[in-house]
């Protein structure tokens, strides 16, 4: 979770990813923060994000997008 | 018969709403087929045949994709990539045949005149006499609305529909089928089949909702499209502070005429209990350019993003290249990269959704620069301000960036309405040809068709949508909100709505019936 939150601070460090949970539902992260996220957690957790997996929920707050990377994971 | 016909207002609408309601629930739905199809007719005939190919190729497709998936989830691993392969295949070739169509009956005349020009470039005689192509209302729109479906379904998105019926209200609801919103079937699923009976709220609700449409449509743009029309029409002939008015009042002209329509759609919609996405979020109040998509024609911006900019984003060919630009040229400029091969097929498709034009795809090509620009200097850009202590939220800074927002998308809408892609670079320089604001102050606007009233109604009735605007922006103004006023004041507002509409609507003698210009794409 600590390199997460790490590479989430690297596209943006003025959010509180600890405790916000509308990252795409309240237009906080846009789509080329998105991108971005995906290819650092790509490269750092070793996964492969695929388009179905490209879903508001999967992307709303720091918890959801550890939650999709340990089900990539497996 | 449009949205803003008296015909859709006094006889259809009230009719179909009747029908809907005296109608048993499970059959409601039909009713809206058949009002959707009465709709459709009116305006485009026989040509509902391409609209019902499209409906059955597309509720066809999602069952056999649906149906080549699910078998795959307790099979063997060479089972289930066999079977995600027959899925693919069957995706295809229902995009092949409703994006064909849409191709075909679209970008023929386009596509044959440019090949032929370029060969007489090189010395061929050969001449194109383009076609007279009829092409259906709408077919830009549930195109993709049936592309993005199958796509979901493919994906494991959403659960193929399993009654005709229900594809053909999802494909052909009258209210979104001239100008959207492009609706994901994820928007509609909770809403468009639940048949539930008619609600005086939702009439309240939905009747205000059009009524503020009407407005913004037949008071406001309609007049402003009377003065913009005649400039464009005699664009060379104008300079400076004309075409500056030309480039502004076009740009407002839309804004109030397709957010108006919009109004008028997820008002319809409401009326029978049906939510829509919303199509705009106070567009000018964004900080730049990339929010501003965010904000203005929303539902194509999502399709884009969904079905365009993620799926490039995440395909091999990008990641190949996140992994060698990692390697090679550091995160930057990978960056870069990344949002540029995610970034134009994004805006090449939205410039050539809108028409078979080079200024459409100028003013894609327009976009797709500056928001590169934009998302490659950005973190740079807020380093430096932290750096200089400068506050991005003060209010200076706030304006500054509205003002450099306004530049970019007058000048884009400029380009985009113009007629041809010369035109627009004429008007562009002449922009800057003996620049004096006089000709808008000094009377000279009223020899365009409109007379000083009606130039006072334009501006007035600007200001009372942006003041609305902004109580929006500022979450001070929500329907709920409205609905805790006093009686007294409700029903003044009610009224102030409904008379401006008739006694200032552009409409009757002296005025010409304006087309949606959404509509034409």
């Amino acid at each position: 979770m600590e390199e997460l939150i790490e590479i989430l601070n690297d596209i943006d460090d003025s959010i509180d990813y600890e405790n916000e949970t509308g990252l795409i539902d309240n237009h906080i992260l846009d789509s080329f923060g998105i991108i971005t996220l995906v290819s650092e957690i790509e490269e750092a957790f070793n996964v492969s994000i695929d388009v179905a997996d490209m879903v508001p929920e999967n992307f709303n707050s720091a918890d959801a997008i550890y939650a999709m990377i340990q089900k990539k994971a497996n | 018969m449009s949205y803003t016909s008296a015909i859709y207002l006094a006889i259809f609408l009230p009719v179909t709403l009747i029908a809907y309601q005296l109608t048993p629930k499970k059959h409601r739905g039909k009713i809206l087929i058949g009002a959707s199809a009465v709709f459709f007719w009116s305006l485009s005939k026989w040509l509902i045949v391409y609209l019902a190919g499209a409906i059955v190729v597309t509720h066809y497709t999602a069952i056999g994709i649906e149906r080549a998936r699910e078998a795959a989830f307790d099979a063997t691993p060479d089972e289930i990539e066999l079977r995600q392969e027959k899925s693919k295949k069957i995706l295809r070739l229902g995009i092949l045949l409703v994006l064909g169509t849409l191709v075909v009956l679209k970008y023929t005349n386009f596509t044959f005149m440019n090949v032929t020009q370029l060969l007489r470039s090189f010395g061929s005689s050969i001449v194109y006499k383009p076609h007279r192509i009829l092409v259906p209302i709408g077919i830009s729109f549930y195109t993709l609305e049936s592309i993005g479906y199958l796509l979901d379904v493919h994906w494991g998105k959403v659960k193929a529909i399993q009654s005709l019926e229900k594809t053909a209200l999802f494909l052909g609801f009258f209210p979104k089928l001239m100008e959207g919103p492009i609706c994901q079937y994820s928007d509609l699923e909770g809403t468009l089949f639940n048949n539930e009976p008619l609600q005086f709220e939702n009439l309240k609700r939905g009747m205000l909702r059009i009524f503020w449409g009407m407005f913004k449509k037949i008071v406001i743009a309609d007049r402003l499209a009377i003065i913009v029309n005649s400039i464009y029409s005699n664009y060379s002939d104008y300079h400076g502070g004309m075409i500056l008015f030309a480039a502004v009042g076009y740009t407002m002209q839309l804004y109030m005429e397709f957010s108006g329509v919009m109004d008028i759609v997820i008002g319809t919609a409401e009326l029978f209990g049906i939510k829509m996405p919303e199509n705009f979020r106070q567009p000018f109040f964004a900080k730049n350019a990339t929010e501003f998509w965010q904000r203005w024609h929303i539902s194509l911006g999502k399709w884009l993003k969904s079905y365009v900019f993620y799926p490039v984003s995440v395909s091999k060919t990008v990641k190949k290249w996140n992994q060698f630009g990692r390697k090679k040229i550091g995160k930057f400029w990978t960056r870069v990269g990344t949002s540029a091969l995610a970034l134009f097929p994004v805006w090449l498709i939205n410039g050539l959704w809108h028409g078979p034009f080079w200024n459409y795809i100028f003013y894609g090509m327009y976009y797709f620069t500056l928001l590169l620009i934009e998302v490659s200097i950005e973190p740079t850009w807020k380093k430096w301000m932290k750096k200089i202590h400068v506050d991005m939220k003060a209010g200076w800074y706030r304006a500054g960036q509205t003002v450099k927002l306004l530049c970019i998308v007058f000048t884009g809408e400029m380009f985009f309405r113009a007629p041809g892609l010369k035109a627009g670079f004429t008007m562009f320089g002449n922009l800057f040809k003996d620049f004096s604001l006089a000709p808008i102050f000094n009377g000279a606007l009223e020899h365009y068709g409109l007379e000083r009233m009606d130039l006072n109604v334009v501006v007035w009735g600007i200001i009372i949508v942006f003041v609305f605007d902004i109580l929006k922006e500022k979450n001070k103004l929500s329907y709920e909100e409205f609905n805790k006023l006093a009686l007294p004041v409700r029903w003044s507002a009610y009224y102030a709505l409904i008379l401006a509409v008739i006694i200032l609507g552009a409409y009757g003698e002296g005025y010409q019936a304006i087309d949606l210009i959404y509509a034409g794409f």
